[in-house]
């Protein structure tokens, strides 16, 4: 992880250490670490205050006890009550099932999508095309009506399909992937076209190794965006057996009513799978925030 | 149920353009073989409810199942009359007036400094956008217990500036004034980091060699950002106020989560009562004529930002 | 959100199996969940909305039948009280995709849609497990049929009774001889006690739950006659008796009685802690203070609600069970799921006991160990005295009639509005539920 963050991770850092000179700190400089420091720290309080809870036992935890924020007894009895539940570990897993469903299939059937639109004409191509475009500005949100009727009607409440399906559709991604797939020259395809490779070959052999950093992001945002979501798991998990971690903590601790550090841990263990990712993948999911404002 | 439109696009800048021998098309069948899996969830998932929910927004259909029959526009009349509808947009747009300032003054403060602090960037990039990664349900696990009226952190330390009088807490999530503001500030700290990030991306393509020229001239670091950044950032701060406008309509989740709508119907916002008619009240007719109201209203917002990225791109 | 909180252990505690389990299910995952299926046993899935201390002893009931019986797979879950579970309940059976066995209140049998949303049962299902209809109260068994069918199992009867703290009230004089609290007539009466006891709690007389207005609302209401009856678009209230109902709310926070606000979690915590001496909420909560008694020490009984006009009925509810709809039961699901119900009836002395409820299942409740129970006998006469809510398909526990008129009401106990406002607001809101086309029928 170490080796991850150390890397610098500006823009453009040819250039802009190139013209950086060491120079005695200023104290305007000084300033400025020291707000952005105390800011940040400010920032991550919660989650610190969060984990501080998480770790003291429940007495302890409690309201109407002093604030501090080094327990006194340091205690993992939350944490274990916890994973004697259970639930909460079906919730984790859940919640990976669904989101690598949605993941995988967001990009193999934009990536086909894609490719077709970027690469091929055929009859009604536009009008599939602009129907998909047009798609960009329906909200997901206010199809939840219907869209948890189909699901019914389909049988698929309460299943990982029904979960998932709906979220597939991602006509941005599409839109995006063919903007990538535009800006790669075809000669490469050409070359393997004339040692005789199929259309889906070219596109799994020479495209798609030529797409990673963008796939990527695509990757990395639609898992995110899956792990995350809470509205549409919210309506078609019906059993905790079925729901997905933001779902299951929302939905079900209600029940854990005064039980603060249990709460806590929960909320721990639920921050951190993503923490983990977002860590590993910080620079892909850096420069793909940056991508929307400098497209 | 679309992934958020924020998604990235990363530049293809790594991969040599343009193209240098076009491709002569031939039309043929075999494109649409590659499009058609995802056009069939487009058509099943996205096409057919859009549709359906209109029918069903001339029905009386009820989630209970019992047969539903034809009634006309008597949704929409009861939609458009009704004004607790009207009073959860209202709702929603007190959220966003509330939440989109911070939001952009905020994320802009916080990009300058981080700009300025580079040494310490990825340290304070972390901090910032940590949040964003986290789900919902977390969120507001956390801030419900950081609101606590006694016993809470934010009343324990309002009360140790002197800020709070510890006799009369704030009762933050239950007041009917308090709770939208607690709410926004959850989300300003959930969110900004987004913002910070499209901010942080701004600064650092703009060229030193402007702010060169400007030391030359003898401007100091306060006139450089108003006089020359703050300019240049006008774009960044037009998509993420159209940015914050479209999550603002669709914001259901912290509401759900935390306040529940209330108290007293405070916080409920449009997507909320469109789940409390359709889910909690069965009615998934008037339900669905309520979702084509704030259909409509999100197509507006998203035609204006349609039009500002192709006015941009052209 | 009003959810009460909970005792831990009141959610499913072997709810769902093991992560290992779950991850060789993933080639499974397509259909269902992944955890159960694999155990080779009988898996029935309860939904419940018991989040109060009484959860806490379904759990322990929970743990005793699954000691008894080893091949079937209990996996209860606990809902947020309410909307939440009852949202959940509809919308679950609407995709035939509910528990197998639900806890509901009767008052909303009507409000879920027994016909489209339920499987009904069958006489010969229950007596071959042992029931038989005349084992129940008859005013209670006709509410468990829609049209002809019986579509609920009823539980228990429950409702709002008054706890009192021996240790204070005996300070300021307010208890008789033998230690029960004195009985009160009328309003005036029942303050001046409250006044004594704020005297010596220093805080607060009683303690209630402020997000459950309607309860105390429609006890006190009734209590003076009230009437509120449903026709088409049309209703009768006694604006009078409803707006004395309202006044006793703002005069008791106004006086500092009781508090301005306070959850169901804050509202026993007031009572536990001694800044109430008396606490007007359900019998649910006598496990969370005999609990707080054994750990902290808390002498307390309970009795029924006070008389201020003329009685003492009190607002109250049963809990049943019912089956949500199947697309298609399992044979074997379906006989475990009956089998629990009946096992949970015939031990539902300790439903009484733990639970404070009044088992429904008359063979329990005749038997002459529960009839000694104490402080259950105390307030046994709240059966008699119950006020269910009224007839209407937006009434009943947790319902909007309920939500809606209580939400008003909280702002009665904060002091941000005046009984008159809130009873215009009161009528406002039910004409506007009338108003609205019955999704139900």
């Amino acid at each position: 992880m170490a080796a991850v963050l150390d890397k610098p991770r500006t823009v453009a850092p040819g250039r802009r250490a190139a013209k950086r000179r060491f120079k005695r700190p200023t104290v305007g400089a000084v300033v400025v670490y020291v707000a952005a420091a105390a800011l940040a720290v400010l920032w991550l309080l919660p989650l610190l205050w969060a984990l501080s809870t998480s770790l003291k036992p429940e007495t302890e935890a409690s309201l109407g006890q002093d604030i501090h924020w080094i327990p006194q007894d340091w205690s993992l009895e939350g944490y274990r009550t916890l994973f004697e539940r259970g639930d909460h570990l079906t919730w984790m897993i859940n919640s990976t099932i669904v989101s690598t469903i949605v993941t995988v299939l967001t990009l193999v059937l934009c990536v086909l999508a894609a490719y077709g639109f970027s690469r091929f004409d055929f009859p009604a191509k536009n009008v599939i095309f602009g129907a998909i475009i047009a798609g960009l500005m329906v909200p997901g949100q206010a199809l939840i009506i219907p869209l948890f009727d189909l699901v019914n009607d389909l049988r698929l409440s309460g299943t990982y399909w029904g979960l998932a399906l709906p979220q597939v559709v991602a006509p941005v991604m599409v839109f995006i992937l063919k903007r990538f797939f535009d800006a790669i020259p075809r000669d490469y395809e050409e070359a393997a076209k004339l040692d005789g490779a199929g259309h889906l070959r070219v596109l799994v052999s020479v495209i798609v190794p030529l797409s990673g950093p963008i796939m990527a992001a695509v990757g990395i945002f639609t898992f995110i965006g899956s792990w995350n979501n809470f509205l549409w798991p919210l309506l078609v998990a019906t059993d905790p057996s079925m729901m997905t971690l933001p779902v299951g903590l929302g939905v079900v601790s209600g029940g854990y009513g005064l039980f603060y550090a249990q709460n806590m841990a929960a909320a721990v263990l639920g921050a951190l799978p993503l923490l983990v990712v977002f860590l590993i993948f910080q620079k892909q999911i850096v420069n793909g925030v940056a991508g929307v404002g400098l497209k | 149920m679309t992934v958020k439109t924020e998604a990235p696009a990363a530049a293809p800048a790594a991969v040599p353009r343009p193209p240098t021998a076009p491709n002569p098309k031939r039309r043929s069948w075999t494109g649409l073989w590659f499009v058609l899996p995802f056009a069939a969830f487009y058509a099943l998932f996205l096409v057919y409810p859009t549709f359906l929910g209109l029918f069903y927004s001339f029905t009386d259909k009820s989630l209970t199942g019992r047969p539903a029959s034809w009634v006309g526009l008597d949704n929409w009349a009861e939609a458009l009359g009704d004004e607790r509808a009207w009073d959860a947009l209202w709702n929603t747009a007190v959220f966003t007036l509330y939440s989109t300032p911070p939001l952009v003054v905020l994320a802009i403060v916080l990009a300058l400094l981080v700009n300025r602090a580079r040494r310490i960037g990825w340290f304070l990039r972390m901090a910032f956008f940590a949040p964003f990664v986290v789900p919902v349900s977390v969120v507001t696990m956390i801030w419900i217990w950081i609101y606590q009226p006694t016993g809470g952190l934010l009343n324990h330390y309002l009360q140790l500036l002197g800020l709070q009088d510890p006799a009369a807490p704030t009762i933050w999530l239950q007041g009917e004034t308090t709770a939208m503001w607690s709410v926004v500030i959850t989300t300003v700290w959930w969110t900004l980091g987004f913002n910070f990030l499209l901010y942080l991306a701004a600064l650092q393509t703009i060229d030193p060699n402007v702010y060169e020229a400007a030391s030359i001239d003898g401007a100091g670091w306060w006139r450089q950002t108003a006089h020359l950044t703050l300019p240049l950032l006008k774009r960044t701060t037009g998509l993420v106020v159209v940015l914050q406008l479209i999550a603002s309509l669709r914001i259901f989740d912290q509401m759900y989560l935390m306040t529940a709508g209330g108290p007293n119907r405070a916080t409920e916002v449009a997507i909320h009562y469109i789940y409390i008619a359709g889910f909690e009240g069965y009615r998934i007719g008037y339900a669905s004529a309520l979702s084509y109201v704030l259909f409509v209203l999100i197509l507006v917002v998203s035609i204006v930002q349609f039009r500002l990225f192709s006015r941009k791109e052209a | 959100m009003p959810n009460p909180p909970s005792p831990p252990g009141a959610l499913s505690r072997r709810a769902l199996l093991t992560g290992t389990a779950a991850a060789a299910g993933l080639g499974l995952a397509g259909c269902g969940s992944v955890s159960g299926g694999l155990s080779g046993r009988t898996r029935v899935k309860q939904w419940n909305l018991l989040a109060g201390s009484d959860g806490a002893v379904m759990t322990e009931m929970h743990d005793q039948f699954a000691a008894e019986h080893p091949d079937i797979e209990l996996e209860a879950t606990t809902f947020g009280w309410g909307t939440p579970f009852y949202t959940r309940l509809v919308m679950g059976a609407s995709g035939g995709n509910a528990s197998d066995i639900a806890t509901i209140h009767l008052s909303r049998l009507k409000s879920v849609s027994p016909a489209t949303l339920l499987d009904p049962i069958t006489l010969d299902e229950l007596t071959a497990h042992g029931l038989d209809p005349a084992d129940f109260p008859e005013k209670i068994w006709e509410q468990c049929f829609a049209g002809d069918e019986l579509y609920a199992i009823p539980i228990d009867t429950h409702a709002l009774v008054n706890y009192y703290n021996r240790t204070v009230c005996e300070q300021v004089g307010v208890l008789n001889p033998d230690g029960t609290l004195l009985e009160t007539h009328g309003v005036e009466e029942y303050l001046d006690l409250l006044r004594a006891v704020k005297e010596a709690t220093g805080q607060y007389g009683t303690s209630l739950d402020t997000l459950g207005g309607w309860r105390q609302f429609w006890a006190w209401y009734r209590q003076a006659d009230g009437e509120m009856t449903f026709g088409d678009g049309e209703y009768e209230m006694d604006d009078d008796k409803a707006l004395q109902s309202i006044e006793i709310m703002y005069r008791m926070a106004e006086e500092g009685l009781c508090p301005t606000f306070a959850d169901g979690g804050q509202c026993a915590a007031n009572f536990e802690n001694g800044a109430a001496g008396l606490v007007q909420v359900g019998n649910w909560e006598i496990n969370r203070f005999k609990a707080f008694d054994q750990a902290q020490g808390l002498d307390f009984s309970m009795t029924e609600m006070p008389d201020f006009f003329g009685n003492r009925r009190t607002q109250g509810d049963c809990h049943s069970y019912v089956l949500p709809r199947h697309h298609s039961w399992d044979p074997e699901v379906r006989e475990a799921t009956l089998a629990y119900a009946a096992w949970m009836l015939r031990h539902s002395f300790r439903w009484g006991e733990g639970g404070g409820h009044t088992p429904a299942y008359l063979p329990v409740t005749e038997s002459a160990e529960y009839q000694a129970l104490q402080p259950n006998a105390e307030y046994s006469g709240v059966v008699q005295n119950v006020q269910f809510d009224p007839d209407v398909w937006f009434s009943g526990s947790a319902a909007r009639l309920f939500d809606e008129t209580g939400a008003i009401f909280n702002q009665v106990y904060g002091l941000a509005m005046t009984p008159d406002e809130a009873l215009a607001l009161v009528k406002e809101r039910i004409q506007a539920l009338l108003d609205l086309p019955n999704p139900v029928d």
